[in-house]
């Protein structure tokens, strides 16, 4: 006469965690009727379970992570900046092509706006023209005194600035430039045109924005 | 008692009362209101933390991993439909945040994927018996990485050995040996 085979450690577990196949069930139930080895151990192996259940996980959260979540989330809104040219996906920086996009917009635009011969007449209801044009100037010299004294903090940060990172803004901001540039030119040859006044302006907004973006995230 | 029925409402309540709240802060959030995230974060970060204590067994990775896991979350919300309350889908991204974290160590890889590492369970020595009042959580610590992970996420959180082994990339059968082994490392740390 052979002894009993006590139950297996699957069986032990399964029959405590109720994932036992049920086939088994029948032949289980009746070995722990007979073997207080194994009940012992399907007992502790439960106690444990119960243990653990009725434990709550403590209160604690690790203390206020938050001002470091939020420090990560602001940089990371930045983050394409400190991206390197072709970025490790093969993808040029976001903002890139958003600078790209505006700088296509305003070479498109004042193409159009040369070609129409407009001047203060570009928009359907022009406000009076000589209010306009001074407000769009005035506009205008403001964005290109603040981007002036944001491209000084610039250079001075410069050294401290990963080589990638201050490629890809001065990648950037030639894009702006080359923009502000051209509509300087189609201005020369339109001074009325209000309508190249107000890209410009937005040129130089775009450029303002994106010096200070910088210096935000420096 | 069918543990696998068990739901994972294991995982302490996590979501403020108001459902209709969570739903503006959801959205606001989802717009970029940072400081409507910032409520989201302290209603969820207790479990998440928890969550991320017990798998990988130190408190300073914990929270460490936490702040992936809230950066994650931010940069993820968009995608957030509501199909699933938020504290669920907070929770499996924090153990996806998790996993990947114990993936990228190989050390840690190479315990999840070796099942035959009976030498690294603590034994019952008087080194290493630990007092009777010792709590689950400092007993975790005191496992090896893969057997403690299959645990948590099985004993705790209720996953099945087929979700576990579609999460960490071990077989099911692997998964099953490391919960044995876990639950007998712990039976003997609790000196139970």
């Amino acid at each position: 006469m052979t002894a009993p085979r006590h139950l297996t450690e699957a069986e032990r577990h399964g029959v405590a965690d109720g994932s036992l196949a049920p086939e088994l069930e029948p032949t289980v139930a009746e070995h722990l009727g007979a073997c207080t080895a194994c009940a012992s151990d399907v007992a502790r192996i439960r106690t444990l379970m119960t243990r653990i259940r009725e434990t709550p996980a403590a209160a604690d959260s690790g203390g206020d992570l938050w001002p470091s979540i939020r420090a990560r989330i602001e940089q990371e809104k930045v983050a394409p900046l400190h991206a390197p040219m072709s970025g490790e996906s093969g993808r040029p920086p976001r903002f890139l092509w958003t600078v790209a996009g505006v700088a296509a917009a305003v070479v498109i635009a004042t193409g159009m706006l040369v070609r129409r011969g407009t001047s203060s007449t570009t928009f359907d209801k022009p406000a009076p023209a000589d209010v306009t044009m001074h407000a769009v100037a005035e506009s205008t010299h403001v964005y290109e005194e603040e981007a002036r004294f944001l491209l000084n903090q610039l250079e001075l940060r410069r050294a401290l600035m990963r080589p990638q990172t201050a490629s890809s803004i001065d990648h950037d901001l030639r894009v702006i430039d080359d923009a502000i540039a051209e509509l300087k030119r189609a201005i020369e040859r339109d001074p009325n045109n209000i309508a190249l006044r107000a890209l410009l302006a937005s040129s130089y907004k775009q450029k303002v924005d994106l010096l200070k973006r910088v210096g935000n995230a420096g | 008692m069918d543990m696998r029925a068990r739901s994972r409402s294991s995982v302490p309540p996590i979501v403020p009362s108001s459902s209709e709240g969570i739903d503006d802060l959801v959205r606001r959030a989802q717009q970029g209101d940072l400081d409507a995230f910032e409520s989201l974060y302290r209603a969820h970060v207790p479990a998440v933390f928890a969550l991320c204590r017990r798998m990988i067994g130190d408190e300073r990775d914990a929270r460490d991993l936490v702040q992936d896991v809230f950066v994650r979350a931010w940069q993820r919300l968009p995608t957030f439909q509501g199909h699933s309350a938020l504290g669920t889908w907070i929770h499996r991204l924090a153990v996806n945040v998790v996993l990947e974290q114990l993936r990228t160590s190989k050390r840690e890889t190479l315990r999840f994927i070796d099942d035959s590492d009976t030498d690294v369970l603590p034994a019952r020595s008087s080194e290493n018996q630990l007092d009777a009042s010792m709590d689950l959580d400092r007993a975790l610590t005191q496992l090896p990485t893969g057997a403690r992970s299959v645990f948590v996420l099985h004993d705790i959180h209720g996953y099945s050995h087929d979700e576990i082994a579609q999460m960490t990339g071990i077989a099911a059968g692997t998964a099953r040996a490391q919960l044995w082994r876990a639950r007998r490392a712990l039976m003997r740390l609790l000196d139970q």
